[in-house]
């Protein structure tokens, strides 16, 4: 229990997490670029097409891993978000700060890819689909922390005030999704019914699970990539960062 | 505690009333966007009276966002601000007290003249008396949100559109129960359940937003 | 070869599909490479204007 509690110590300390980020980086992307071409070629190649759907189900490999991520970084974000608000150490409003981006990114993904499943399938683009308008005021929501996060001059107190918003948009993107669907039964015209495969057969479960796996590996090793770049950037004035940059060779 | 609650909101009022051109700017804004909606759209009653209730409400929504910057941006400017801060009375009771009188000079003039502009584009009957009972619940409710939202951007240079990114996802959801309700009342469907999730978000945003007001003021301030 | 890249019909939409996933992904790690750069960059002036100025005031 100590070596543990003393390790998660050891971890809050800029330096410390620095190395031992640089260490896992590199195991984390060989895992992620493994399963993902492990999960890509499982899907692409191996599983066959769906009986309603034909190749055009094939986009759920890259689309719902995405969705899950969107969701799956909020959270991240949001618990570190709640530890840099309460305990304002500096690890956590880095790591909140640097999720921001990367769940952007993989909301962004959702919402394109689920446009271009949306086209053969409901036969348009976009439609005011409970699922789909979430994804979109989530992603409004990471914009939002993003862009306050860098409307201040000090990063620290961005950081702080960021976290303050994504705790707040952890409240609200419930109450955002029971009401959308609550609007979405209420105007019942522009409902599209969504069929997905209701029973998925293995052939399609793994690689969706490899995928999800890898994108969650990705997640992880680009989040101790910015991360690192995050600290540097921020204890410019300490001396491990002198001695790390005078160790590094000039062409960075 | 009371009197400094009462000191602070007449202070705002007076500040108000000396300034009351001011009021009336998101009033003119918010006639001038309904009446653009006629010309955009067509003078077509039927499909103006549908969209009716919305218009209204998003064009009040725009009104709030227009004037919401300035919350607290006097206060920072003059540096009374920081003495809100460090005032002995409890912070939020002092925000509360601004939020409120930011509800009363901006929200009021806008509930008094949105029946007016619902009536221009073909809002009648009993859906009228709803549309004033959701714009009653859904502007104080707006207006804490976004005095919150406003405190977190207090620190930052530009914050205008910042703010409306910000406030966006979390007008979402008022924007969907109270038009919602203004929709049934016109479709003669009952209206009680979105009004009632109103007003408990409003009944919860009352003590909980003043509290967060200035927890963002104080984070936002760096003390 | 030709048959999986038609995608049953469906390529106009798998493959665009596939492609954004890898862009975004691809762009979000470029940009911190290049954000590695650039701060290492802005660091490594910094500590060399420092060393000239403790330079200049210890002899």
């Amino acid at each position: 229990m100590n070596a543990i509690k003393l390790w998660y110590h050891k971890l809050g300390s800029p330096p410390y997490f620095y190395v031992f980020a640089g260490y896992i980086q590199p195991w984390l992307w060989t895992i992620a670029a493994v399963l993902a071409v492990a999960g890509l070629y499982g899907g692409l190649v191996l599983a066959p097409a769906d009986y309603q759907q034909g190749d055009a189900f094939r986009i759920i490999f890259v689309h719902v891993p995405a969705a899950w991520m969107s969701l799956f970084i909020y959270g991240v974000m949001a618990v570190s978000a709640f530890i840099a608000v309460i305990w304002r150490p500096k690890m956590a409003e880095v790591l909140a700060m640097e999720s921001a981006p990367i769940g952007a990114a993989f909301t962004l993904i959702a919402l394109v890819t689920g446009s271009l499943w949306g086209r053969p399938t409901w036969g348009t683009y976009w439609t005011w689909d409970a699922r789909l308008t979430s994804e979109l005021v989530l992603l409004f929501i990471y914009l939002g922390v993003i862009g306050l996060y860098h409307a201040f001059e000090d990063p620290r107190q961005g950081a702080r005030a960021a976290s303050f918003l994504a705790m707040v948009g952890a409240v609200n993107l419930p109450i955002v999704h029971y009401s959308v669907v609550w609007w979405n039964t209420l105007h019942q015209g522009t409902t599209v019914r969504y069929f997905g495969p209701s029973s998925i057969a293995p052939s399609m479960l793994w690689p969706l699970l490899a995928m999800t796996i890898a994108a969650k590996f990705y997640y992880g090793a680009s989040l101790m990539q910015r991360s690192r770049v995050s600290l540097l950037s921020l204890e410019r004035g300490k001396d491990w960062v002198a001695d790390i940059v005078r160790g590094e060779p000039t062409h960075g | 505690m009371a009197a400094a609650f009462r000191a602070m909101l007449q202070r705002d009022l007076l500040l108000a009333w000396r300034r009351r051109g001011d009021a009336l700017l998101p009033v003119l804004y918010a006639v001038m966007v309904a009446t653009l909606f006629p010309f955009a759209l067509g003078p077509e009653h039927t499909l103006l009276a549908r969209i009716s209730g919305g218009v209204v409400l998003v064009t009040v929504l725009l009104s709030m966002l227009l004037s919401l910057d300035a919350v607290f941006r006097g206060d920072l400017e003059d540096g009374a601000l920081e003495y809100l801060v460090l005032a002995p009375q409890p912070l939020a009771l002092l925000v509360a007290a601004r939020m409120l009188a930011y509800w009363l000079v901006t929200a009021l003039p806008l509930i008094a003249v949105a029946p007016l502009l619902a009536y221009m584009l073909g809002l009648e009957g009993p859906a009228q008396p709803v549309l004033l009972l959701a714009l009653l619940l859904a502007t104080p409710l707006l207006a804490l949100i976004g005095s919150v939202l406003t405190a977190l951007t207090v620190g930052t240079r530009r914050s205008g559109m910042l703010l409306a990114l910000m406030l966006l996802p979390l007008a979402v959801p008022i924007v969907i129960f109270a038009a919602g309700a203004v929709g049934a009342a016109q479709q003669g469907l009952p209206w009680v359940a979105p009004v009632a999730w109103l007003a408990a978000a409003l009944a919860l945003a009352v003590v909980l937003a003043p509290l967060a007001c200035a927890t963002a003021l104080r984070i936002a301030l760096d003390s | 070869m030709a048959r999986f890249l038609a995608m049953g019909g469906y390529a106009v939409f798998v493959w665009p599909a596939y492609a954004v996933f890898i862009l975004v992904l691809a762009a979000d790690v470029i940009a911190t490479v290049l954000r590695r750069r650039r701060v290492l960059r802005e660091l490594r002036s910094r500590i060399a204007r420092q060393g000239r100025r403790r330079g200049s005031v210890s002899p």
